[in-house]
């Protein structure tokens, strides 16, 4: 008879007190060891580098310079250097405060056409129609074009001698094509340009989003309200807008992510040309970063912009955060 | 309104949409087959008359289409021109055609093909285990789920800074490995939402069943729960392959010339001609999405949930 067999069947293990065996099979343990690579990696790729940019945009640093880490060791030693960047982003430079408003209206103007296209084309399928799962398929293409061939299409559509001014040419009756637009020569023009590109790549998203929504109410208030006669836009406002309201948020928040971010197509339709006309913060960044090389002054820009996007983003998921969480 | 009869604005309002959504693709698929001296007449072709593939040999055999013209250019070993083959036939288009010849198309191709699938696998596998985590044993409560999707939050641009000073100091700028990392970091929040919601449909019942009749924690995850989310884990795969196949701000600013992928490359086509390549950038294009638009039809039913973090199941 071992030892062991003499402690009533327990293993070691278990007993209080007594060294605890690393058991990577509890219900204790397997969480954390289960998450730890992803909090590595992010803990490398976001969190490390969102200090770096911070201490960087208290610096005075370019490339020119040399090695950054001495310039860094310097935000410690000489207290001057600390937020001039950000003092200059504040007063003298209408340009930054510029590209921050225009990607406000970008976003919020094809956020509201997406909406409302996406619903009508929504209502549609609806319907039963001969080839409806066809035309289904075609409608979502333009969402799984990678952005930058997004950007190039519409490039080579908007030209001046391109279709989009021919068809304009036929409508008017100048078939001549003398009467176009100059849409990515001229400011507002080119602004839409771009809102129209952004539609035409995320509307499919709204539809796919929105037709599951109106697909998910449920059958019998319908019916009662068409059997007492109710009209189709009274149903609409009564029943169907009300039911999809967890939807349609969810829509907007999920797409308001990602354009606030938006930058690929921008670059290669208009480079947010002319001039700064149709600079997104992204394109305004990246110029500032990799084109002036101003490194510390972009850092500064950049991390406002962090800030502000983050705190818009989690105030926006606040309505849907039990949603997500919850989603069963 | 549902079961409602299909009327003739619905047709029209139908047809738009058809035209709207498919008129940018086939303008750009017919300009991938024009010649060169179709691309920017008045007024603008429609379909060419005269249908070529040489934009497509442009883009991925020069050499063949150079030959007809009096063969390739002279390149040293570190790519600077040392003899332009023949000068006469430059100028305009065809000259900036020349300037790609020797890196063509195909660097960019397998550029993407390494770093989209390797950054998708990386992904997917730290993402499978921090799902896990989150759905089974609700690890880190209601912050780590958020704190994941922050990694969506940022804008490229406003990170890619501290990207290229820490990326060029440990020497990972221009290599796979860097910016496989980097493409994983981007998209793990959507792998680990995604699967998330997957793994929440699943009974854990199943697994505890497992657990009872002998199995370990680890391997009732590994021989239960995931070959029973496979056709989620599959649909989760190829929507992170679209993500990482179509990640343009990042490859752009960590890529010098050994590393590339297409979406670089398309750019780097435009600005190096000022945008006037239309029909070898249609080709390369053309080429590009054909896998996304092959992958996006196959999971088609899994897209929103997908992009919606899991919120909306279909």
């Amino acid at each position: 008879m071992s030892s062991y067999q003499t402690t009533n069947g327990t293993s070691p293990a278990s007993k209080p007190g007594r060294y605890r065996r690393f058991d990577p099979n509890s219900k204790v343990l397997i969480g954390p060891l289960l998450i730890t690579p992803i909090q590595i990696l992010l803990l490398v790729l976001l969190v490390f580098p969102f200090m770096l940019e911070f201490f960087v945009s208290l610096t005075e640093w370019q490339p020119i310079y040399g090695d950054i880490w001495t310039a860094l060791g310097q935000v410690f030693t000489e207290p001057i250097y600390q937020g001039i960047n950000y003092n200059y982003l504040v007063t003298d430079e209408p340009r930054y405060l510029s590209a921050l408003g225009r990607t406000l209206s970008i976003s919020v103007l094809s956020l509201c056409l997406e909406f409302l296209i996406g619903l009508g084309m929504a209502t549609i399928f609806l319907k039963s129609f001969y080839g409806k799962r066809i035309f289904f398929t075609a409608l979502l293409t333009p969402m799984m074009i990678m952005p930058v061939v997004v950007g190039y299409t519409w490039y080579m559509l908007f030209q001046y001698n391109g279709p989009i001014n021919q068809v304009i040419g036929w409508i008017s009756g100048d078939a001549a094509g003398s009467g176009g637009v100059e849409w990515l020569n001229s400011a507002t023009p080119a602004f839409f340009a771009v809102v129209v590109t952004e539609v035409w790549h995320w509307t499919p998203l709204f539809f796919l989003i929105l037709l599951s929504g109106l697909n998910s109410i449920p059958a019998n208030p319908l019916r009662a309200a068409t059997v007492l006669g109710a009209s189709n836009a009274k149903i609409f406002w009564t029943i169907m807008l009300p039911n999809m309201k967890g939807v349609i948020i969810i829509a907007f928040v999920i797409r308001g992510m990602e354009v606030i971010k938006l930058f690929d197509e921008v670059v290669l339709l208009t480079k947010g040309g002319p001039g700064t006309s149709t600079e997104t913060i992204s394109v305004y960044l990246y110029k500032l970063a990799f084109l002036d090389f101003r490194i510390a002054y972009a850092g500064a820009a950049a991390f406002i912009v962090l800030i502000i996007t983050v705190v818009l983003i989690n105030l926006m998921l606040k309505p849907i955060r039990y949603q997500l969480l919850e989603a069963r | 309104m549902p079961g409602q009869k299909f009327t003739w604005y619905n047709g029209i309002g139908l047809l738009l949409a058809l035209i709207f959504a498919l008129f940018p693709v086939l303008w750009m698929l017919s300009t991938s087959f024009k010649p060169s001296d179709e691309w920017v007449k008045v007024p603008a072709v429609w379909v060419s008359g005269k249908p070529t593939i040489d934009n497509y040999l442009t883009v991925l055999a020069p050499e063949v289409l150079l030959e007809d013209r009096g063969g390739l250019d002279q390149y040293d070993e570190d790519g600077n021109l040392k003899q332009r083959s023949d000068e006469s036939s430059g100028g305009g288009a065809q000259g900036a055609i020349a300037d790609f010849l020797t890196k063509s198309a195909w660097q960019s191709i397998y550029g993407s093909l390494i770093l989209a699938s390797g950054g998708t696998a990386l992904s997917i596998i730290v993402s499978l285990m921090a799902a896990l985590a989150i759905a089974r044993y609700r690890f880190g409560g209601n912050f780590t789920p958020f704190f994941i999707l922050s990694a969506r939050m940022f804008p490229p641009a406003a990170i890619a800074v501290p990207f290229v000073i820490m990326f060029s100091d440990v020497g990972a700028s221009d290599t796979y490995w860097g910016l496989i990392l980097v493409y994983a970091a981007v998209t793990v929040p959507f792998a680990t939402w995604m699967l998330k919601s997957f793994i929440d449909d699943l009974p854990q019942e199943i697994e505890e069943a497992a657990m009872m009749d002998g199995m370990s924690r680890w391997k009732a995850h590994l021989f239960v729960t995931i070959p029973l989310i496979k056709g989620g884990l599959v649909a989760t795969t190829l929507f992170i392959f679209i993500l990482n196949w179509s990640e343009f701000l990042f490859a752009l600013v960590l890529t010098y010339n050994k590393v590339s992928s297409i979406p670089v490359q398309m750019a780097k086509y435009f600005s190096a001609t000022e945008g006037l390549l239309y029909g070898a950038q249609a080709a390369l294009a053309t080429v590009s999405i054909i896998p996304l638009v092959i992958i996006g039809f196959l999971i088609q039913k899994h897209l929103v949930r997908g992009l919606t973090l899991g919120a909306i199941k279909r």
